[in-house]
Formats: C-alpha cells, structure tokens, sequence
C-alpha cells in the first residue's frame, strides 16, 4: 500500500512532505517537551525495528497470506514516537527494499502517520474513561486503533492514487473505483483490529507499561 | 539476514569517493526535478542522464536488476490498467479490449520516471555506507533525535530479524503450522508479535544504560570527514545546473516560459 516513485505529479508529492514536516515538527516538540527526551530515543529506535520486521509476520488467509501494516498498533506503543518511527520505517523500506519511494515518502508517512495518531488518541480514551484495568475494553480500543488505522490509511491511499493518476478517467467511474478498493479492505481491517486486540490483550498481561505510551518515557526517566 | 544494500558500498569509483554530503543534495536535487517531469519528450535526456551517472558509480548492472525487480510488480499492474482503461484514442482493439493511447503514453511517463528515480536512489544509497550516510544527512542538520533514532533502528533490525527467525523455529518445532485462518492461528502469531516487541522493549532498557555509560549525549560530534575538496563541490553544482535544466525544459515545453 505504498505509493511508488514516478505515480503522482511532484506537487502532490510537496503537498505530502509539507504534511509529513508539520507532524514530525508537532511530535519532535512534543518529544522535547517530555523530562529527558533522550531517554526515549533507544526505546522508539529498537521498537521501530521491532515493528519493522513485525510486518513481515504472514497471517494465512487462504487460499492467500497478508502481512500486517500494524500502523494502529505502532501509535499505541509510540505515542508521540510513531510518526518519526513511521517516517524512518518507510525511509528503511524505500531504501532497502525499493518499497515505497523517496519521494512520495512524505505522502506515504503522512498516509500512514496520522492515522497512527490518530489510534494513539483513540487508545488513550481507554485511560480517559478509566477502562485499563479491564482485559476486554482494552481489547475494544486496541481493535479500534488498529482497524481505523489501517481503514484511515487505506482510504487516504486509494484516494491519491486515483485522483492523481492520469489520462481521462471520468469522475463517477473514479467515484465507483475508490469506493470498491476501500470496500475490499474491510477484512483487512477487521484482520487488523483482531490482531491488534489480541497483542494489547498480551502486551498488557505480559508488559503493561508498553502500552502506556508516552507517559512510560516519564516512568523509565524515573526509574533509571 | 543480507538486506544487500551495502553490498557494493565500499567500490571505488568517481561517485564513491564523491563527498556524501555533496551526492546527497546534488542526487537529490535531479530525483525531485525528475519527478517535477511531465513532458515525453523531455524523457530521453532523463534516460540518458540516469544512464551516465549509473555507469560512472561501476555499480553491478544484475545489482540494479535484482533491486528493480520486485517494486516492478507494481509498475506492470499499472502497465495493464493504463493502456486499457484510460483514454479515448483507441490503437489497437481485441475483441471487447482496446489499447488506448493516452493510457499508454501516461503508462510510458510514470514508468520510465520510475525506472529513473529509483536507479539514482540506488546509488546515492549504494555507494557509500548507511551509517555515513545516516552522519552526512544528520550534519545537513536533521534532527538529532530522528538521526539517533535512525541509526539505532537501523543498528538493531538485523538483530530483531534475527530474534523472529528464532522465535519461529521454535513455533515449527513445537508444532504450530501456519494454515487455515482461525482464532488459535490469529492469537499465536500475536503473541509472536507481541514477543517480539517485549523483547525489543527489554533490549533497549539494557542499551540505553550501555549508552549511557559510554557518554551518551555528552561527547560533541565532529563533522571533520565531511571536508568537502574542490571536486565534490564542482560535482554537486554540476548536477544540480543539470537538475534546474530539466525544470526549465518542462516549463518551456508546458509554455509557461519562452514560447
């Protein structure tokens, strides 16, 4: 679901690193803001890795297999971490594997940054509404994160594409065509909120403080 | 785990021993005034270009080859839809499928700038090595967290790939198989995931006090090896007067200036 180099005309291209630069600009300040902000950096460089070689976990769905984007989930973990994690996941990618491309990174990061914010909001109403304690609500948010996630991204992805792709294809069949790739991505997405659930579900019996979040970086200052 | 990209990385050619921080802004610089392109007939001097630079950097041709090979997938669906669905110009028609025209030439632009940005990507990142690179781009002035962050991720996912691979052996031995899609199979493979992020997790707590311990944070960073000579310099003007060369030509050829 990254958009290769070549595919989309260069403003859309500026307009996506402009997007990209505000929200790593927003989490940097956020980063700085916190009491040591170094004592984070090792934490979010080794979970990137993590999160980066998570992706290539196959889930069979047969007669097929997919991988997981795990977007959602990274925004849960990372916090304010998650779109540089993200930023420097896809640069990894481009880069190594030619996936995605230098410069459609900023349109690819913000296709899939700001909905990891965006999850990492969602998942934090659970300490909002006082539900952390509770297996199955953190299985509710963690299923929320990670579908929206994937949904949110999928949708911004299909809709790039589409708009900008050129030659005449007229408007109700552009309409009908983003409509039909983002239908076709709800299982997806389910597969994704499952899973996500289920990891929370373990990241919480097994190392609640992953899923703290950004507050966990006050909690390692602490104790180090 | 070989991610192969550093294979080629310590050659000597006239593009290895250019200045990273000067390959970085003039490469840069032609990528993005590539991808600004949107005239064919500006498309031949792209090729040529491309082709020079690549030459000049003795990098492996099956190098490029093997690298292309699987983001080309992508590109050949698109060769497929382009021509078939989009235009009105019909050129050729089989049966109920017509080749159309505009649908052919758009296929035509998107893949040969495709072809074009990636080659010269390989090598702005495959003649020098990473972490070099990671220090140039970092004394470009990237923020210090995004490069430290950077270099550890890069550091560690050889490490972490190592990690998974283990963890699956273990899974196959205990006798999981990954078939048929249901809750037991969903809830095994979170709990790899799952695993392997506490692992990380657990990992970075023992680097950063290793960090730490070292001076971390406290030592000043040089940039002496940065020192550009002449020659980096010239190189670097060069290809950017070539990069504002294709800007002007697409402008002129789109009317904006000139005729």
């Amino acid at each position: 679901m990254h958009i290769p180099d070549g595919i989309v005309p260069l403003s859309v291209a500026a307009a996506g690193y402009a997007v990209t630069a505000g929200a790593t600009w927003y989490s940097l300040r956020k980063i700085n803001q916190q009491e040591d902000p170094q004592a984070g950096i090792p934490k979010a460089a080794l979970l990137t890795s993590a999160f980066f070689v998570a992706s290539w976990i196959h889930i069979p769905v047969p007669p097929t297999s997919v991988h997981l984007i795990l977007n959602g989930l990274l925004g849960t973990v990372l916090g304010f971490y998650a779109f540089p994690a993200i930023l420097i996941g896809l640069f990894f990618q481009a880069i190594m594997f030619q996936h995605g491309g230098l410069t459609t990174l900023g349109v690819n990061a913000a296709m899939m940054g700001i909905p990891a914010l965006l999850a990492y909001g969602i998942f934090q109403l659970r300490t909002r509404f006082n539900l952390q304690d509770s297996q199955l609500w953190t299985g509710v948010f963690g299923f929320l994160a990670g579908s929206i996630g994937l949904a949110l991204a999928a949708a911004i992805a299909f809709t790039i594409l589409i708009t900008t792709i050129p030659g005449n294809i007229d408007v109700a069949a552009e309409r009908a065509s983003i409509t039909a790739l983002i239908v076709a991505h709800m299982p997806l997405a389910i597969i994704e909120g499952i899973f996500t659930a289920m990891l929370v579900v373990f990241l919480m019996r097994v190392k609640p403080e992953l899923l703290e979040g950004a507050s966990t970086q006050k909690a390692a200052v602490a104790s180090s | 785990m070989d991610i192969g990209l550093e294979t080629y990385a310590k050659l000597d050619s006239p593009v290895h021993r250019w200045g990273v921080r000067q390959k970085l802004i003039g490469l840069a610089a032609l990528i993005f005034a590539f991808a600004f392109i949107q005239d064919l007939r500006v498309l031949p001097a792209m090729i040529v270009v491309t082709a020079i630079i690549f030459a000049i950097s003795r990098l492996p041709f099956p190098f490029l080859v093997s690298r292309l090979r699987y983001p080309g997938i992508f590109v050949l669906a698109l060769a497929v839809v382009l021509p078939l669905f989009s235009g009105t110009t019909i050129l050729v028609s089989l049966g109920p499928l017509a080749v159309r025209q505009e649908g052919l030439l758009a296929f035509l632009l998107i893949f040969v700038k495709f072809v074009c940005i990636l080659t010269l990507s390989i090598v702005l990142f495959g003649t020098a090595p990473f972490l070099k690179t990671i220090k140039a781009t970092r004394s470009l002035g990237l923020s210090p967290i995004l490069a430290d962050m950077m270099l550890l991720s890069y550091r560690y996912i050889y490490e972490v790939a190592n990690d998974l691979t283990k963890m699956q052996t273990a899974m196959r031995l205990r006798g999981f198989r990954a078939h048929g899609f249901n809750k037991r199979t969903l809830n095994s493979l979170a709990t790899l995931a799952g695993s392997l992020l506490v692992r990380s997790y657990e990992r970075s707590e023992r680097v950063y006090q290793a960090m730490i311990l070292r001076g971390y944070g406290r030592a000043k960073i040089s940039y002496e090896e940065f020192k550009a000579g002449t020659a980096d310099i010239m190189a670097m003007t060069g290809v950017i007067v070539v990069a504002v060369g294709f800007v002007l030509a697409e402008l002129f050829l789109r009317g904006v200036i000139g005729g």
